[in-house]
């Protein structure tokens, strides 16, 4: 079906995720599919920002650049995005526009009414404006009030007064908006989905791996995860622990998992960057430490609320000295949940630091999402020892260059730990050659291992005609609207890579060798296509990239797959 | 190859020791190792971090879960190690650069939560290992053999800090005093709380003014003339703190050592308890997460939050 895409746009602070997480909740619970973009403002009040919701009976999977219903919170709003609004769009509007597409809505009739129903001042019930519009935009739907209702009173479970104020505007803009015409939407069957963004599947894919320890810095957009978690730990009994940095951070998580417990940090850019020392103490120290990255504008601190994906080379370079690392970049909200489970797998079953990366578009666009099957989730925890033991040390050399992993507290299994070049044993007053040798080829054998190892999905997914000539690659957040633009080609397919280290080069020959290839990133320099290069001397015939701060919106990527490879590089600009 | 096989009770490894002769170190080695054997905890259940320095190289020479981590990071090492495992005991090495130095801010923020740990400072005004640098807690206007000039900054004073970081117990020994050492290692591992001790160590190879001959005519115990450092309550600890903050600033002809304050109060491990009611009731270490590969935690109530 046609997409309904609405838009509430305003000074942050306003209501603005208020109106449109309402709008996607009953959207979501009628049985769409929803996929809502946030673009704010690092600040707390007062700057212009907008939300959109894209609303459909079949999947959708990024944003779109077309407004069908425009909530503007001020007057603004309407200038700054009235011509996004499509030609048979609708400007949910308290005063007069000179615009066909505008329906006036009587706010202050509607707030006045229900505050003189409740006897109190209209000035109470003016951070309210916001229920107005969007229940004059779920009336212009034709939904019935009492699904929004439902919603509104979940949201305010806490204040029941604030929900039932809230609610009688929804009856007062019921009965007292009439709307010139109707906005038509396919009807669905009621579905059970859920409606999330990156950072609470990635908590939910936590828990159920058996996390015990999280630590973290605040840091936008990743602090969304640590902040959902210490709302479970108490039930689900982990530590989420706030650190003074992310020094203390890194190193929490690294000390808490050589402890014996499954451990994380979640952090941005600039915290990961703080970060490097002791991610390449893990890597020597063998131990299995989860990263969860999520990337956003840089350099810098260059715009903390926006996208960007420009730190996949650095992920997979940070650190001194070599060390073996994976790096896993689920592309959408589902494979967050399971890549993150399998993130904890790998670390403990290799005893390397995992770095998952994620990105800002991810994190902060709430999206449907069926429910995770957990009877596919399995537990692996290598060789790790709990309980007697003798003769043990710590970094034994064994056939498969993994030493038996025992921790504090397991009799007889003394744990010796070090950043330094250590024997065996752990101990660091061996600086020999020959033992340095084999220490180096028993860490750095283990990537060799890990290609060998891992499953194919795990480390790419190929979509489309094996046939075609034009072939996609990308990775991330990117995936969502790749997917989304390619149902206008027939003769395009995609290869998503998922595992950037160890790179999978024999996979990537396979699908792409002897086809045209275009890689579309949210970066400058198109950093996964130098990756390829590098990893498999395959040169990208076009790349299509975006760094202006903004997710991609579908159409502008069918615009640019119409025109490559012919142009080489393509710019998107969409705002 | 070295290896240190176990041996139970037995608190020293073999490892060979590479301090200078005549080392300040050896006296904290010793005495924390006659601390540990009067203690009687087995081996297994001690965990010695480490950061970086001459100092930090003991977690190699105790017979005990070593975790020789990075420089300034000793203390966050541990902390997260008796968060994961309440069940330990677990004691944090530095050296005044790795703690007051590049360490500060964790020294600082270990405060506030006060887990429940020992945390050995090794005091001797210099970075030994690189040679003798001046460190934070070098007095201010003087020139040990090893620096190029003058040292003009002004020193951190560690018992000062650690008071005003809200440390439940803080002392000063000397190395030189094992027995007074021992004593208040003992003292602060029973320390319900997060406990710091500045141990005086003079370094006979960079540091030819804070030496010994300095420290012995210079140290007294504050205890041995009256003062009592416990508090049992918060009122008590208002009333002490000031006062050991007081003492804190002495330095010169005399210099404080003994125990500042010991302040009973809540525990991280009990704070914690207040926001997961289940908190060290199940070990995270050795209660297991899976049966079988299959997962223990059931997430499909957090599903359904968001239907």
């Amino acid at each position: 079906m046609k997409d309904l895409n609405l838009m509430v746009a305003g000074p942050q602070g306003s209501g603005i995720n208020f109106t449109s997480d309402t709008f996607a909740k009953v959207m979501a619970r009628e049985g769409y599919y929803v996929f809502s973009n946030a673009e704010l403002f690092s600040t707390i009040k007062g700057e212009h920002s907008y939300f959109r919701v894209r609303v459909n009976k079949d999947v959708v999977r990024s944003y779109s650049e077309r407004v069908d219903i425009l909530i503007p919170l001020d007057k603004s709003s309407i200038q700054l995005h009235l011509r996004e609004v499509s030609r048979d769009g609708v400007i949910i509007s308290e005063e007069r526009v000179d615009d066909d597409r505008a329906e006036i809505v009587p706010y202050r009739d509607i707030l006045q009414n229900v505050a003189n129903k409740f006897n109190r001042p209209l000035s109470e019930f003016n951070v309210m404006k916001n229920t107005v519009a969007l229940a004059a935009a779920t009336k212009m739907i034709g939904l019935e009030e009492g699904k929004l209702k439902k919603v509104i009173e979940e949201n305010f479970a806490s204040r029941p007064k604030i929900a039932e104020m809230n609610n009688a505007i929804v009856d007062e803009v019921y009965s007292l908006f009439n709307p010139k015409r109707e906005l038509n939407i396919e009807p669905t069957k009621p579905a059970k989905r859920m409606l999330i963004n990156a950072t609470q599947a990635v908590g939910m894919g936590k828990v159920e791996a058996g996390l015990r320890f999280q630590s973290y810095y605040p840091i936008t957009p990743a602090s969304d995860e640590s902040n959902y978690l210490e709302s479970v730990m108490g039930k689900y009994n982990f530590v989420v622990e706030q650190t003074e940095d992310e020094i203390a951070a890194i190193n929490m998580a690294i000390a808490a998992a050589n402890t014996g417990v499954r451990a994380a940090t979640s952090t941005s850019g600039p915290g990961f960057s703080l970060m490097v020392e002791a991610l390449s103490y893990a890597g020597m120290t063998e131990t299995p430490v989860v990263i969860f990255y999520y990337q956003r504008a840089g350099p810098s601190t260059g715009m903390p609320t926006r996208h960007e994906q420009g730190d996949l080379l650095y992920s997979l370079s940070a650190g001194h000295g070599e060390f073996p690392r994976v790096v896993i970049a689920p592309g959408d909200t589902t494979e967050a949940f399971y890549d993150t489970i399998e993130s904890f797998n790998i670390a403990e079953r290799y005893q390397v630091p995992v770095i998952v990366l994620l990105d800002k578009a991810m994190a902060m666009s709430n999206n449907t999402v069926d429910l995770f099957d957990l009877s596919k989730v399995k537990i692996d925890r290598g060789k790790l020892i709990l309980s007697e033991t003798s003769s043990y040390l710590r970094y034994r050399f064994t056939d498969d260059g993994i030493s038996p992993r025992s921790v504090p507290g397991v009799p007889g299994g003394l744990v010796t730990i070090a950043g330094d070049e250590h024997g065996e044993d752990g101990h660091i007053f061996t600086e020999d050659p020959d033992n340095r040798i084999k220490m180096m080829d028993k860490r750095m054998g283990k990537m060799e291992r890990i290609k060998k190892e891992i499953d194919e999905e795990m480390k790419v997914k190929f979509f489309g005609r094996s046939d075609s000539r034009r072939v996609i690659v990308s990775w991330g957040s990117a995936k969502g609207p790749i997917l989304d633009a390619m149902q206008s080609f027939n003769d395009l397919s995609f290869l998503q890579i998922r595992m950037m280290s160890p790179f999978p080069a024999d996979e990537v020959l396979k699908y792409l060798k002897g086809k045209e290839i275009i890689a579309v990133e949210q970066n400058y320099s198109g950093q996964l296509a130098e990756l390829i290069r590098q990893k498999t001397g395959l040169e990208t015939n076009a790349r299509i990239v975006k760094f202006n701060g903004r997710p991609i919106a579908y159409e502008e990527l069918i615009e640019a797959f119409s025109a490559v490879p012919k142009k080489r590089r393509v710019v998107l600009t969409y705002a | 190859m070295l290896s240190s096989p176990v041996k139970p009770q037995n608190y020293k490894t073999d490892v060979e020791i590479d301090w200078c002769p005549g080392c300040g170190d050896f006296g904290i080695l010793n005495a924390l190792i006659l601390a540990l054997q009067e203690l009687k905890i087995p081996n297994q259940n001690v965990v010695l971090t480490g950061g970086i320095g001459c100092s930090s190289k003991i977690p190699h020479y105790v017979n005990v879960n070593a975790f020789h981590s990075l420089h300034g990071r000793s203390l966050v090492h541990a902390e997260a190690v008796k968060i994961a495992n309440p069940n330990l005991e677990v004691i944090s090495a530095a050296g005044d650069g790795d703690a007051l130095g590049i360490g500060s801010a964790h020294f600082v923020a270990a405060g506030r939560r006060n887990v429940d740990l020992t945390y050995m400072i090794f005091d001797n005004g210099v970075y030994g290992l690189t040679k003798g640098q001046a460190s934070p807690t070098l007095p201010f206007g003087e020139m040990p053999k090893s620096l190029e000039t003058e040292n003009i900054k002004f020193p951190v004073n560690p018992i000062f800090l650690g008071l005003a970081s809200g440390f439940t117990f803080v002392a000063r020994s000397y190395s030189y005093n094992i027995k007074h050492l021992k004593e208040t290692i003992i003292r602060a591992i029973k320390h319900r709380g997060l406990a710091m001790i500045d141990i005086m160590q003079p370094c006979v190879t960079y540091n030819n003014i804070n030496t010994k001959e300095y420290y012995d005519g210079r140290l007294y115990d504050i205890e041995k003339e009256g003062w009592n450092p416990l508090a049992e309550n918060e009122n008590e600890y208002r009333e002490k703190v000031g006062q050991a903050v007081i003492k804190s600033l002495e330095w010169g002809d005399r210099i404080p050592m003994g125990v500042f304050i010991e302040y009973k109060t809540e525990t991280y491990d009990q704070k914690l308890k207040r926001l997961i009611p289940d908190y060290g009731v199940r070990n995270y270490v050795f209660d297991p997460i899976e049966k079988n590969g299959k997962p223990l935690q059931d997430i499909t109530e957090m599903m359904q939050s968001f239907l």
